[in-house]
């Protein structure tokens, strides 16, 4: 059986929010992560550590979405192949 | 005799044998003569399954509203049976709709619902303190009172078109005669 539970419903959304607020922070100072060193702190002390991962993984993965849509897809470029 | 096939299909198709919170034997066949929606989850989930749950109760409400609906039943299943037993299934899933019923089992157990319904299942690795998410498919079934799988509903469904597809199918719905 278990020997943690989950995070309540009040856990889950003072993590949620203190994600946000790290992520507008970043938004605001264009992911400069040095500039928003307190929010990232507050954030990593009320979300588990396995969620701080997942939430890092998708912000790296919304921010390529975003380059995706905004840019444009280029492959690669193949290295010194002919 | 088509018929006698189809409904012993029905109950072979996505059967599962789990426990509810109460710590009952819950087995498809034991949701027959009601509609079912199930979401396969884990309560340590940091954002899909509470959102998706959020969606499902409020589908759920929505349809509750016309009394000429038959009733519907929400169920979660558990992919995360080592840490989601019947009390963290009781406390956590209080969140969520009332009548939301929570089923866990041992591994193997789990394993084979998740299996019939072709979830995909991947525990990710532990942490220092033992935590880890369970990556998996995020989907919501449809059952009809039959047992028979009738749709399917991912993230990208808002709760109000989810409801308004229960609904279609309800309106649609022809028992298997007995």
């Amino acid at each position: 059986a278990a020997g943690m539970a989950a995070p309540t419903m009040e856990e889950r959304k003072a993590c949620w929010g203190a994600r946000d607020e790290f992520w507008r922070c970043l938004d605001s100072h264009g992911d400069d992560a040095a500039k928003c060193e307190k929010l990232r702190r507050a954030f990593e002390s009320r979300c588990p550590q396995q969620w701080v991962k997942h939430f890092d993984k998708r912000r790296d993965f919304l921010k390529y979405k975003k380059k995706l849509e905004t840019e444009g897809y280029h492959p690669p470029e193949a290295a010194g192949k002919s | 005799r088509r018929l006698r096939q189809l409904r012993q299909l029905s109950l072979g198709q996505g059967d599962f044998q789990l426990q509810d919170t109460a710590g009952r034997a819950r087995r498809k066949a034991d949701f027959l003569g009601r509609w079912v929606l199930l979401y396969f989850g884990f309560t340590h989930c940091p954002d899909v399954c509470p959102e998706e749950l959020e969606k499902l109760s409020r589908a759920v409400r929505l349809l509750e509203r016309d009394p000429a609906l038959p009733p519907l039943q929400p169920l979660f299943v558990t992919v995360d049976p080592e840490r989601d037993d019947a009390a963290a299934l009781a406390r956590d899933l209080r969140d969520f709709h009332p009548r939301l019923l929570g089923l866990t089992g041992t591994p193997e157990q789990v394993r084979a619902a998740a299996a019939a319904f072709r979830v995909y299942v991947s525990a990710g690795p532990r942490d220092d303190d033992g935590d880890y998410v369970v990556d998996h498919s995020v989907l919501t079934f449809l059952l009809d009172p039959d047992g028979i799988f009738r749709d399917c509903y991912g993230r990208s469904r808002t709760a109000e078109e989810v409801a308004r597809s229960v609904r279609g199918h309800m309106d649609s719905y022809e028992p298997l005669p007995p």
